[in-house]
């Protein structure tokens, strides 16, 4: 994948971006109203969700792995690094098939893929205990991102629609 | 980094597990003290509490096992001067307490006498009197001198702390419990439950009597008891006994014959509310007042020396279930003995 | 830069196949969790003197399972079933285990003191019986 200077300073604005949001959302903290661990807004999905159409599937696995690492290094565990990846790319793999069919708003999209986050964190957290009991959370978790993804669909969308008559969306 | 990493995915763990942990508890069964001892926790620390609380119990075993050559209680009957430690003291001075309240029911002295039937040994025999009555002159709490940390005994005098220490070993687990934070569990030590908390579901414990006619079948109930942050222990004739001629005699012996105590019960209950020292003394009562018999018993238990309660079963088949219990009990599905409810 | 389909922005029927989608998988996970039990399938524990415990998950029994256990200097046989456990037999001088018969119900425990062995019950459909017995 060649990039242009252009796209190249996008993706790292892009990578910035969604740091800044996963550290906005850590002031929100799901799991006081819904008491279990890994239940997140998923802000920084947005980043995803506009990078996947704005970039291509490429660009986009690009920022959410430089955003996965970037975040585990800030963060100081790196052990969390296994969580945000499995998690993160099981959406994206999703979410790049539901946007390839066609026929999906992006709110599908986006639920699709907060479902399919919740998924990949579950199976993360089973890897890494080598015990079955996290997929006890797992209904919880589904039911909770058809909310949380509906959210980041609604904002994606707030942004597609802003940013539809700038620049950056003519190249 | 690296410990914080750790320390992370030891949270993420306990996170992950917790929800678990409330609903299901860890549970370990040891033989220890000469019998089966079960403990079921619930919560974060189980693993931790459980490995404690196996810790202590063997502790305890060491130290008043009268069968481990090098325990405390040993070396005090072989008439060694040791300092068997403020422990020891005061386990036996809490068992004199409960002697001289029972006027002698309870006696940690009867040691000689039980072995003389077998009943510390397996090898079971009928001692014949001239026998009891040799071993029966150094039986007696007044044979034990006792300083803050030192005790001796009388030439000939020995003592077993079997029929109290695993109340003691209960009274030390609450206190583990509380020291950990355990919000909920159980523990039975042969005989001796301790009931922690409450059930998950908020309920109180059920925990089961065993039907003296049917020992073996763990299903073969008397009666449920529903307790909770409660000690409830059980002394029957039906725990240990051996059958010869065509008679049957058991370990509960009464100190003023040297004998079975024919007392017309097969099993006493004593439940008392969880505090420090109650296992001990549920332990020491339930004996006590097996020796005591039906009528002393409950006399007793009516004097209000001590705060508790009872569950007497009798050899004809009545159930004498005092009245602070009698909204804490149920009846055995199919039972065929008699309940009274005592005042 | 090349641009790429602009999304639908707003919400499409086919859409709702995707919350539907996740809502069946919520549904079915919770399903099949609830079935196994949250205490998970009955399972014997059998700890014998000096050797690792050893967990069997009894309902994927099909037929019944002959253990010999050698502890304590005694040989016991038991036998393990989908629907519980059973010492048949023991040279142990006390023949409480024996005795004992078949256990069934999460909670109950087969113990052989002589032979230092406890066999115990865990999971299982939530027994119905007391939490403990005394005695």
């Amino acid at each position: 994948m060649k990039l242009t200077t252009r796209e190249l300073t996008l993706c790292a604005v892009l990578t910035a971006m969604a740091l800044a949001l996963s550290y906005l959302e850590s002031f929100f903290p799901l799991s006081l109203a819904i008491p279990i661990p890994g239940i997140k807004l998923g802000l920084a999905n947005i980043v995803t969700l506009f990078a996947l159409y704005a970039l291509g599937p490429g660009q986009a696995l690009m920022i959410l792995l430089a955003r996965c690492l970037l975040g585990a290094v800030f963060a100081g565990n790196m052990s969390a690094l296994i969580f945000s990846v499995l998690g993160g790319v099981t959406a994206m793999v999703v979410m790049i098939l539901l946007s390839r069919c066609g026929r999906l708003s992006i709110y599908g999209v986006s639920v699709g893929g907060a479902a399919a986050h919740s998924c990949g964190q579950v199976a993360a957290a089973v890897l890494t205990l080598g015990n079955t009991a996290p997929i006890y959370y797992l209904p919880v978790l589904l039911g909770v991102s058809l909310f949380t993804g509906a959210l980041t669909g609604l904002i994606a969308a707030c942004l597609f629609r802003a940013l539809a008559h700038t620049a950056l969306m003519k190249g | 980094m690296k410990y914080r990493a750790r320390s992370f995915a030891a949270l993420s763990l306990a996170l992950m597990l917790s929800a678990c942990g409330s609903s299901q508890p860890e549970t370990l069964s040891i033989l220890a003290m000469d019998t089966a001892m079960t403990f079921s926790v619930y919560g974060d620390d189980a693993d931790t509490v459980l490995s404690d609380a196996s810790l202590e119990v063997r502790r305890l075993d060491a130290l008043l096992s009268r069968t481990n050559p090098e325990s405390a209680v040993t070396h005090l009957n072989a008439g060694d001067q040791i300092q068997v430690g403020e422990e020891v003291c005061g386990l036996i001075a809490a068992a004199q307490e409960y002697s001289a309240a029972t006027e002698g029911a309870f006696d940690i002295t009867l040691a000689p006498v039980s072995t003389a039937w077998g009943f510390t040994t397996d090898s079971y025999q009928v001692p014949s009197q001239e026998e009891l009555d040799a071993l029966l002159a150094h039986v007696g709490m007044e044979h034990i001198h006792l300083t803050e940390d030192t005790a001796t005994l009388d030439p000939g005098t020995q003592i077993d702390l079997g029929a109290i220490a695993k109340g003691y070993a209960s009274d030390q687990l609450g206190a583990l419990f509380q020291r950990s934070g355990v919000e909920r569990g159980w523990v039975s030590l042969g005989g001796n439950v301790l009931a922690w908390g409450s059930r998950p579901d908020g309920d109180p414990w059920e925990v089961g009597i065993q039907d003296p006619a049917h020992p073996d079948e763990s299903s073969a109930l008397v009666c449920s008891l529903f307790l909770q942050d409660a000690f409830a222990v059980t002394s029957g004739s039906y725990q240990r006994y051996f059958e010869q001629d065509g008679k049957r005699y058991h370990h509960i012996l009464d100190p003023k014959t040297g004998a079975p105590a024919e007392s017309g019960l097969v099993s006493v209950t004593v439940v008392a509310d969880y505090a420090p020292g109650n296992g001990t003394m549920c332990d020491a009562l339930s004996t006590a007042l097996f020796v005591m018999g039906e009528e002393d018993a409950l006399s007793f238990w009516r004097s209000g020396t001590y705060d508790f309660e009872l569950v007497l079963v009798t050899e004809d088949g009545r159930v004498l279930v005092t009245e602070g219990l009698a909204d804490r009990y149920a009846p055995a599905e199919g039972s065929t003995y008699v309940f009274e409810t005592v005042s | 830069m090349s641009l790429k389909p602009s999304p639908k922005l707003h919400p499409v029927g086919w859409d709702l196949l995707v919350v539907i989608a996740v809502v069946i998988l919520a549904v079915s996970v919770g399903i099949g969790l609830l079935g196994t039990s949250e205490s998970g399938p009955l399972t014997a524990v059998i700890s014998a003197d000096g050797q690792p415990e050893e967990r069997v998950v009894l309902s994927s029994l099909t037929e019944p399972e002959e253990r010999v256990l050698h502890s304590g200097g005694y040989t016991l046989h038991l036998v393990l079933s989908a629907d519980g456990v059973e010492m048949t037999t023991s040279d142990c001088p006390t023949q409480e285990c024996v005795h004992t018969g078949k256990i069934t119900r999460s909670g109950q425990s087969i113990v052989c003191l002589p032979a230092r062995v406890i066999v115990t019950l865990e999971g299982g459909a939530p027994a119905s019986g007391p939490d403990v017995v005394i005695g």
